[in-house]
This record gives structure tokens, sequence and C-alpha cells, in this order.
């Protein structure tokens, strides 16, 4: 996770100076995705065999922000995740960041970190599900003009914490779990 | 810029191919029992005075004189010098195993010991000793939800110094398992199924509580709490059992005898004795007794309600009893009855308040002591009987209170977490004066 951050920021910093060569006005963005999330999940009944199985959700995120340079974007993020028992509410700070690539077909870089609320769960019956910090860091492209409509396709990581309090079984006095969900997310969007 | 580019995109790749698996873990804290078995003859033999211990696991709490006696479950009695409030200073231990309940009369603590009741000399609490012994009245028991029980040796021999107790260690164990994230993870492999969860004798998840103190001859015995399952009447120790109430005869203090045993019903949890009555506090309801006749207490009527775990104090023929929430109770509801008394054969319903989690409780008219389990202790007016709740005059949140005792000026209470003391004298500005912390 450190390696991607250092990454990310000596990407942006490299390209922030050569943006300066182009003159430009800034302007209000919005990008608008909808995808899946992907991933898996390994558990044990307790005994010595391992489950895996594998999981999908729906997620749908939009972006609002100022572009600030030719390439680079900064604003807030709102989000829905429907992970299988749990509906998430992501806000976070976000940015876009074009790479490289032609006008019209460009490879971006998208980055969100926030908190994941749970105000629309509802839980079952002694269930108590609170949010949790979410991180969501990844690539994709654009299609579409710079100033204009766009189509973007992208593939990202989002790690997204949950805590669930549980109703307490035969001779419990505490029952919780901490779940961390790790996810691969693909989403279709467009941008203007 | 191609190079920073690979690498960029080979990290965010490598981390989605690498760590795209949900990782949850269920954290579960379950209280186990461990059965263990010992015989009476070694039981018997164990009573005896030791050097003052740091309280583990505190229990019913009893006040005599300068001298304050905290049971120690299972373990014993600590005794405590009190005569400084400011500083109680601990004396001795009385180890006594199997116990769960104590009372005093004049020199003499009455003890259970599993199947035992137990009378000591505790003229100089340094040297307590045992001096009297009523053998094998209680058949049953339990202690944090774990039952005891006594173990017939050839056939049905149980008197024999052979047989055995079953009995249980409880303990709390943490363990951390993987989940599939969602709400139907599979209950753990080692389920222990084995006894119900009742624990109405000890702390833990247990009804625990406080009272006014036994009507017996003044001076002579000493205060308990409401939770107490011991009571004395000048020449008679009542105690409740699960569904009796059992006499003895304490009229020589140091050689008590079985007196009787009357079936009261199920359930049975607290005694508290009022003028001429006995008040019986069981799971679904509270019991009166006419004890004019202290050999031969007879029911006068029952006061029925929810099932819930239910310490009961009275004072100026009203009843205040409290219900609660929880696991070992099985109880829906929260809150405090207050109970018109004065025609014992009647009671009436006065009021209900609804409580956040209410547990033991003592009064001193007109101030009632309230605990409130986590949510601390509080104290009430009580003066206006229809209006209690609007009469609160102060609150502790920051301690945890199962049972409190009331002397007046002095303020015991007890709970998981230690035994504390304040100076009531002023009720709008109660101080702590001194605290005894659980080891931990």
């Amino acid at each position: 996770m450190r390696a991607l951050i250092l990454v990310l920021i000596y990407v942006l910093a490299g390209n922030i100076v050569v943006a300066q060569e182009e003159p430009f006005k800034r302007r209000y963005v919005n990008h608008t995705e909808l995808g899946g999330l992907f991933g898996r999940v390994k558990y044990n009944l307790g005994g010595t065999t391992n489950v895996v199985e594998s999981k999908n959700s729906l997620t749908a995120q939009m972006f609002n922000g100022m572009q600030l340079n030719n390439r680079l974007s900064v604003g807030g993020t709102v989000g829905v995740d429907w992970y299988k028992t749990v509906l998430i509410n992501p806000i976070a700070a976000g940015a876009r960041f074009d790479l490289v690539g032609r006008k019209n077909a460009r490879l971006y870089a998208t980055g969100d970190v926030g908190y994941g609320f749970g105000w629309f769960q509802q839980d079952s019956d002694g269930f108590n599900t609170k949010g949790g910090w979410m991180i969501n860091p990844g690539i994709g492209m654009r299609y579409g003009k710079p100033e204009g409509n766009a189509f973007t396709i992208g593939i990202s990581y989002k790690r997204q914490e949950v805590h669930v309090d549980k109703p307490l079984q035969w001779e419990q006095t505490i029952r919780y779990e901490d779940r961390v969900y790790n996810r691969l997310v693909i989403r279709l969007g467009m941008s203007f | 810029m191609r190079t920073r580019l690979l690498s960029l995109m080979a990290v965010i790749l490598s981390m989605g191919l690498w760590s795209c698996n949900d990782q949850c873990k269920e954290t579960r804290v379950t209280r186990r029992q461990i059965p263990f078995t010992r015989t009476l003859a070694d039981i018997r033999a164990s009573v005896k005075i030791e050097s003052p211990h740091e309280m583990k696991r505190p229990g019913k709490l009893y006040t005599k004189g300068k001298y304050l006696f905290i049971n120690e479950i299972k373990q014993g009695i600590h005794v405590i010098d009190n005569s400084n409030p400011s500083s109680p200073a601990f004396v001795s231990f009385i180890a006594i195993p199997g116990n769960g309940d104590l009372a005093v009369k004049g020199n003499t603590l009455y003890a259970d010991s599993y199947t035992d009741l137990v009378a000591i000399d505790i003229s100089d609490p340094t040297k307590a000793k045992e001096v009297g012994r009523v053998q094998n009245v209680f058949q049953n028991g339990q202690f944090d939800g774990a039952w005891w029980n006594i173990n017939a040796v050839n056939g049905s021999v149980w008197d024999s110094e052979d047989a055995t107790i079953q009995d249980f260690t409880v303990d709390y164990v943490e363990e951390t398992i993987t989940t599939n994230c969602e709400d139907t993870t599979p209950y753990p492999y080692y389920f222990n199924s084995v006894n119900s969860f009742w624990d109405m004798a000890s702390f833990g998840t247990s009804a625990s509580a406080a009272s006014s103190s036994p009507n017996s001859a003044p001076g002579t015995s000493g205060k308990a709490g409401s939770m107490a399952r011991f009571a004395l009447n000048n020449d008679f120790l009542y105690t409740v059992s699960l569904t009796s109430l059992h006499l003895f005869d304490i009229s020589k203090p140091t050689a008590p005898t079985t007196s009787g045993e009357i079936n009261v019903g199920r359930n049975i949890e607290t005694i508290f004795p009022y003028e001429n009555k006995l008040f019986i506090g069981s799971a679904n309801g509270m019991f009166i007794y006419d004890n004019a006749d202290p050999k031969n207490p007879k029911q006068l009527s029952v006061f029925q309600h929810g099932t819930a775990c239910d310490p009961v104090v009275v004072a100026n023929d009203i009843a205040y009893v409290t219900l609660r929430t929880g696991t070992a109770c099985w109880g829906t509801q929260n809150q405090m009855d207050l109970v018109d008394v004065s025609d014992a054969s009647s009671p009436k319903l006065i009021k209900t308040y609804q409580m956040q989690n209410p547990h033991g409780l003592s009064v001193d008219f007109p101030t009632l002591y309230l605990c409130e389990g986590d949510f601390g202790l509080r104290i009430f007016d009580v003066t206006d009987k229809m209006g209690i709740d609007k009469n609160m005059l102060s609150t502790f949140s920051n301690i945890h209170a199962y049972d409190v005792i009331t002397m007046g000026k002095n303020l015991l209470v007890i709970g998981k977490d230690g035994f504390y003391q304040y100076d009531a004298s002023d009720v709008k500005d109660v101080k702590l004066l001194s605290r005894i912390l659980v080891k931990k």
C-alpha cells in the first residue's frame, strides 16, 4: 500500500509540472460510475477444511470536483456499495489524473480515500453494523474529448472496513465481527 | 515516464490479484464450564483461616459492626475492618469451599459450604474457627450459572464422606475465527450446552442486590444485601434454595440445628425479612410469608410478575421490586415495581417505573439507592411514590454497581470492578470515601 501511494505521488508530482505548459481554465467535473466488486473469501468452519467462496456485489459512485489543469481533477466521491449483508455509503476525497494517451483515449489514475457509513443498512434483530475506513486506488481508460463528455472503464482495488456487533449465542458474553472487504472493482462510467 | 506508468500499473494490478480476499474475523468470548469433583471429606476439612487475600470475584456483601464481609465466590469470605471507612483494611480470609452466602449473629458467622451450613466463631476474626456444622442440608446449588450436585457413592450413600461434589469451574474463553463475511457463520465446534444459564447467586451475569437490614433483634445481627439467600430472625436462620425455604434453629449460636423445610415454588432467588414477614423473591413473583411464628412460616400471598430476576426490599409497607433483562434471568423488562404490602395477604401494584438495568437496591426512607449495573448507581427521593422518576437526587455513572447497602451516613456499593464506600450524609452531594478494586 505504501509503495502504491509513493508511486501515485511521484507520478502526480512529475506531471503537474508538465501540465503547466498549456493555458487552462478551471471547470466543474463529474464522473459517474457503475460496476461490480469482485473478490473471494476463505474461512474455516472450525475443522481442518477451509471453504473458499467467490463474492461479487454491485457498486455505484459519483465523483464531483474541479478540473485543476488539463490532467488533474480533485473533489469528493459519494457512493453506494451493496455487499451481500451490508449496505455501505462511502464518502471520500478523490482525485482523477490523466496519465498518458492520445487526446481522445487516455489512461487515467483514480484514487478515493474516505469513510464508508452504514446509514441505510437495515440490520437483523440483534445486529448492529457500523462502517469503517475505505481506500480505492485504480486506473482506467477514458474515451472522449478532453473538455467534453467521455466514456470510462476503470479497474481498481477497494478496501472497506466494517464492524458488526452480533447477538450473543449460547454462553457468550461478547460477540462481534471485524470485516475487511478487499475487492477488485471494475466500473463503467461517464464523465463531463 | 513510461517506466513510472508501468510500475504504477504493476502495483495496482498485483494488489488486485493478490489481495482481493475478504478478511473477516469474529471475536467471541464464551463462558466455559470445566467439570471437577471433590470429596465431601476434603471439603469439610478445608474450612480454615488464612491471611488476607486480594479480591478477585466478589459476591455477597454483609456488614456487622465495624466489619465488612465480602464473599469471594465459591472460595470463602474476606473479613475487612471498616472502623475507618476512608481506609478499610483486610483482616483475614476465611476459606470456605462452595461458599456463596453468609449471615452474622453475635460472634457467629453462618455460611454455606456446598451441602453444609457452617457456623464459625469470629469473636477474633484473625483466629476464626469452625464451631458447628449442619451436614447435608443443601442438595444442589449454582455459582455463575454452573450447577453443582452431589454424586452418591454405592447407590444412594448421600451422606457418606466418600461422596463427591460434582462442580464446574467457570472461565471465559476468547476466540477469533474466520467467517464468510456474512451473518450465517456456523456455530463454533466446541459448542457447550451442559447447563442452563441461570445465574442468581453470584456476579457475572447474575442477579445481585442489596437490602435494608434483616429485622432480627437489634444489635445482634448484621446487614445483608437484598440478593441474600440467608436471613436472620431472632433465634432462626432462614435460607432459600432453588425451591425451598430451610429453617435453622440457632438459639445455641454455635450449634445450629435444622428445623424444617418448606417447599415454596421454583427459581427462588432472595429472602428479605420485614417486620414479622418474609418476602421471598422468585423468578416469577414475590411470595409473602407470615413469620409471626418463626418456627412455622405460612404463605400469605404471591405477587406475580413476568419472568425476571427480582431483588426485593421493603420499607414503610411498600415493596420495591426490580425486574431486569439479561441472559441469566430471561427477562424482557427493565423496571421497578412499587407494591403496596400494607395488607400482606393482598399486595397491590402502585406503579411501575421504567429503568435501564436495575439490580440491587436499598432504602433508607425517603432515599432509595438503586444499582443499575453498567449504568451505575442512582439515588431517588421516594416520598412521592407516584413520581419517583421525577425525583432523582444524583447519579454515578462511572462505576459498575450490582449491590448497595445503606448504613445511614455511609453507603456500601459493590460491583464487578470492586467495592466502593461513600459518605451519603448529604444525598445530593455523595462523596467517595474509599474503594477496593478487584485484582484483574
